[in-house]
């Protein structure tokens, strides 16, 4: 299968939730993609089911910058900052969700293997190195397609992080620190520095042998950025979607 | 306290594979209002916006069946329907 693979910029996150969302309505006339993509500013993404006023600290994503945007895949909290963030979107394959969180996150584990990384898969959606959390990936399934996105940690800062999230107990912040700190790593905490544009590229390949997809490099068709623009006017950057629960 | 005569609100949270919140407002044990948030994963996803107009009006002890009946041709990753209904019930035993 051709895929068109899309090495893109760090953008807005209402832009990039935007973006994803229009590839995957213009998936039936438009063909997969595989798009690459990071955050400036930093953002915060929440996931569907979330409530936006019990997780995020806003008034310090406010004073730092960071933007704040909900997801239409479910799934938790994730700070973006030093990251890969990929978006695949595709005619779901038969079978069940489940498996296809499998087949697609193969794409990260073969791509990580050529920079000498073990990766394995734990639970559904999450990818670990030696135990620890380095990759988040959620998937949904709307307009007849099939839309995953997910990060690849090049590196981290918990305590960064636990400043913008809102904890139900300030009392055990600490000690939730430690925690994270313990379940999470990152590129650069295993001893790799690489760039972001490089990773993109490493991902890539990873996901051609992966998938079997041969990948094409082509520039976003105009009437994709146009529904994205319009996706992130009416959409993303409006209260009532991003408060909606 | 009471909101008023007969009106409570419960307000629980319970985390077995992902985190699962429900909030509800009562009338004795009939379900005025209901928001069920987390970090799950449930196909296709509107099945949580339908499950909470679904318990509106509903007393407690038919949510199982409601949301039985709602979720089983579902996938979901993190909860199942058993949690949602245990969610509700202890929101509804811990409501003031």
């Amino acid at each position: 299968m051709d895929v068109r693979v899309i090495f893109d910029k760090k953008s807005k996150a209402f832009w990039n939730m935007a973006l994803d969302e229009s590839l995957l309505i213009n998936l039936k006339e438009y063909g997969p993609t595989l798009r690459f993509y990071g955050w400036m500013p930093p953002a915060i993404s929440i996931g569907y089911f979330q409530s936006l006023e019990e997780n995020v600290n806003m008034e310090e994503a406010k004073r730092r910058g960071v933007d704040i945007v909900r997801r239409i895949t479910g799934g938790g909290t994730v700070y973006h900052k030093w990251e890969v963030t990929y978006s695949i979107i595709l005619h779901p394959p038969p079978g069940k969700i489940l498996d296809s969180y499998r087949m697609i996150e193969g794409g990260i584990i073969e791509g990580l293997k050529e920079i000498g990384i073990e990766a394995r898969y734990s639970g559904v959606n999450d990818i670990i190195v030696n135990g620890r959390k380095i990759s988040g990936n959620a998937q949904t399934r709307r307009y007849g397609g099939l839309l995953q996105h997910g990060t690849i940690l090049i590196d981290v800062d918990i305590e960064e992080m636990f400043t913008l999230l809102k904890v139900p107990n300030e009392k055990i912040k600490d000690k939730m620190i430690r925690d994270v700190k313990e379940r999470v790593t990152s590129l650069r905490h295993l001893g790799i520095e690489i760039e972001f544009e490089e990773l993109q590229k490493i991902l890539a390949r990873g996901f051609e042998r992966a998938l079997n997809i041969k990948l094409y490099e082509e520039k976003i068709d105009e009437r994709i950025l146009k529904k994205a623009r319009e996706l992130e006017v009416r959409k993303y950057a409006t209260q009532e979607w991003n408060h909606r629960r | 306290m009471p909101l008023k005569s007969g009106i409570t609100e419960g307000r629980v949270a319970i985390k077995k594979g992902k985190l699962l919140k429900i909030w509800a407002r009562f009338n004795e044990d009939v379900i005025l209002d209901i928001k069920i948030t987390g970090d799950f994963f449930v196909y296709p996803e509107n099945t949580i916006e339908l499950i909470e107009t679904s318990l509106l009006g509903k007393r407690v002890s038919e949510v199982g069946e409601i949301i039985k009946k709602i979720m089983e041709n579902c996938e979901y990753i993190g909860i199942e329907p058993q949690d949602i209904y245990e969610a509700v019930r202890l929101a509804w035993m811990k409501r003031s």
